[in-house]
């Protein structure tokens, strides 16, 4: 890769050997209604060490630097190899995976120990993890999916043009992780709290429309240009084109383009964007002039 | 964050941000080229920016009317809006210092600029209403409003101009309007899907910063214009102009008479027959 990744490889250059020890900050929150507080930790350096194993170790020693005992961490992961998303935090201040955040690379930036945050966007569940239910829900919002769900076998579809493959294809690849709306100016967080004497889905319903009411995200609106570029896909464009021009659809976007530099799996969003950008802006005329 | 939903402005967010967008260029971005470019013909002179603005102000009467319907009203919606959405976002530059994250920044801060540099430039030099009580009372010598006089228009945009903290102030304004335009020309190709790739966002990129440099260049090349005038010499032309004026337009009422005269002279015998 020719690119200057923001994550992997340890740098080529020799720098001071790499410290036997180092300091981890960590930002705790006991429960969604609790406040967060800071914790300090000092971890043993071992070889090959990624921000999960360095989780892991603080699990183990339950305790702090200053030799207080507490309970582990909270935080997620599936795959371990960037590609469920499910680990995104801050680390050293930035959104990123901790699968792939390798603890020597991190040293050499920041040699004064690794600093880590639960996402800012998100509603805090415990410590690292946050629910990250909004991005989902604008998936749905945009039906980000192929309905072929029936009966009878609908029979093969379309083909696809090899050039709608190439498009289609880095757009494919998106995981889902939230660095795109953590680290967007126009995504900012909501996050509700259950009103005394409200019922389960009483609460979920209103979470859902304050959801539906804010900025649905980059990741939907690439999302909605994938299947809008499918063969099968695109006999629902229209309705997922009308997601993008409800409230807090494609509109909300500044061109900040802060989505693009941080998407770990360089999806090209700020051209998804673009084009959702000409296809809402045809599909509403369209619309207007019942064409 | 609910009770909104079903407002007007909810329902209608996506029109309401194109019209923003479209605002920004036409007419509001358009008629700033022009305001511009007339501006710096004081380059040229006090002849030739009379001239041009003559041409405006022959307008007459419709005057008000054309500036408000395509100058004060898309400006204030686009305005108005503006600062809607500025309070829908929040800045990160600190944490993502990009480039175009940056930029996004500049946008909301030259927006502000922008807001209140029109405000008090169009309050300077024009006034902000024209009605007899308002220029009386609010908009006159003593409070440094409704300065540029149509007829006096280089000597009037000098002396109002004279002051260098007035001319620091013009230099700011001016630079955030241009670089609000020339940015926000590049995030319009992309909120209307003109560039899309990477590669054509990158050189519409130079275009509008050779378009911005190159109106940055006219904008300050105006208020230098302005600097440049001898206020007496320009008086002079101006005084002169309007006598010629006034002769002419003595002489035609004149001639008029006279036409009128004798047309009414046939008719008179008519009826006597
Ligand atoms: C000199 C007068 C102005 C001109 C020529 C102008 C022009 C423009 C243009 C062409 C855009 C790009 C639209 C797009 O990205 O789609 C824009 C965006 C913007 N303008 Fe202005 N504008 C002016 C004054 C103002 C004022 C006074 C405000 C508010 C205080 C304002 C607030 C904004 C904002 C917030 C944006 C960004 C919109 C977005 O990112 O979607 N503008 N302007
Ligand atoms: S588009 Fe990129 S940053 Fe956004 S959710 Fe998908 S993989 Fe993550
Ligand atoms: S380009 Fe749009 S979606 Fe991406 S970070 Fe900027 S404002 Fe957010
Ligand atoms: S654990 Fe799946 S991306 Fe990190």
């Amino acid at each position: 890769m020719i690119q200057a990744a923001s994550h992997d490889a340890p740098s080529s250059h020799d720098h001071a050997p790499p410290p036997a020890t180092f300091t981890v900050r960590v930002l705790r929150q006991d429960a969604p209604d609790q406040p967060s507080y800071w914790e300090k930790h000092t971890i043993v350096r071992e070889n090959d060490m990624n921000v999960i194993s360095v989780l892991q170790r603080m699990a183990a020693q339950a305790e702090t630097a200053d030799g207080n005992p507490v309970t582990p961490v909270a935080w997620d992961c599936n795959c371990l190899e960037e590609v469920c998303g499910a680990c995104t935090m801050l680390i050293n201040g930035r959104t990123r995976q901790a699968c792939s955040a390798l603890v020597d690379k991190l040293l050499v930036d920041n040699p004064e120990g690794i600093e880590l945050r639960p996402m800012s966007k998100f509603p805090v569940l415990r410590d690292l993890m946050v629910s990250r239910a909004r991005l989902f829900r604008a998936l749905q919002k945009a039906k980000a999916w192929i309905p072929v769900d029936g009966y009878y076998d609908l029979g093969s579809g379309p083909k696809q043009s090899p050039a709608d493959q190439e498009v289609a294809y880095p757009l494919s690849e998106c995981m889902s992780c939230g660095c795109c709306l953590e680290a967007c100016p126009q995504y900012t967080k909501i996050e509700l709290t259950k009103r005394d004497g409200e019922t389960d889905a009483e609460f979920k319903a209103r979470e859902t429309s304050a959801y539906d009411g804010a900025f649905i995200g980059a990741h939907a609106i690439s999302q909605v240009m994938l299947f809008n570029t499918h063969p099968t896909g695109k006999m629902n464009a229209g309705e997922r084109l009308d997601a993008l021009t409800a409230e807090g659809g494609i509109q909300v976007c500044g061109n900040a383009q802060n989505c693009v530099a941080v998407c770990p799996k360089h999806i090209p969003l700020t051209t998804s964007i673009a084009r959702a950008g000409r296809a809402t802006t045809l599909h509403s005329l369209k619309k207007f002039f019942d064409l | 964050m609910e009770a909104q939903s079903g407002s007007f402005f909810a329902r209608n967010e996506f029109l309401i941000r194109r019209l923003h967008s479209l605002t920004g260029l036409v007419p509001v971005g358009a008629f700033m080229c022009v305001h511009l470019i007339t501006n710096s013909s004081t380059l040229g002179g006090a002849e030739m920016f009379q001239k041009n603005v003559d041409l405006i102000h022959s307008l007459g009467p419709a005057l008000p009317a054309v500036e408000w319907a395509f100058i004060f009203l898309p400006l204030i919606f686009h305005a108005v809006v503006g600062v809607w959405i500025i309070r829908s976002g929040e800045s990160n530059y600190f944490t993502y210092n990009y480039v175009s994250n940056f930029r996004w920044w500049m946008q909301r801060v030259t927006a502000w600029i922008a807001l209140f540099f029109i405000l008090y430039h169009v309050f300077h030099m024009h006034g902000w209403f024209h009605t007899e009580w308002w220029l009386k009372n609010v908009a006159n010598e003593n409070t440094g409003g409704h300065l540029f006089k149509p007829e006096h228009a280089t000597s009037s945009a000098a002396i109002a101009l004279a002051s260098p903290f007035k001319k620091l102030l013009y230099v700011v304004g001016v630079t955030a309007c241009v670089f609000h335009l020339a940015n926000g020309l590049w995030t319009l190709g992309i909120t209307w899907g003109i560039w899309t790739s990477p590669a054509a966002q990158r050189r519409a990129n130079y275009l509008c910063a050779a378009f911005g440099v190159g109106l940055l260049a006219v904008g300050l090349g105006s208020i230098v214009g302005v600097s440049k005038t001898n206020v007496a010499e320009a008086e002079a032309f101006e005084n002169a102009q309007l006598e010629t004026k006034a002769a002419a337009a003595k002489r035609a009422a004149e001639l008029l008479k006279k036409e009128s005269a004798k047309a009414v002279t046939p008719t008179a015998t008519a009826t006597k027959k």
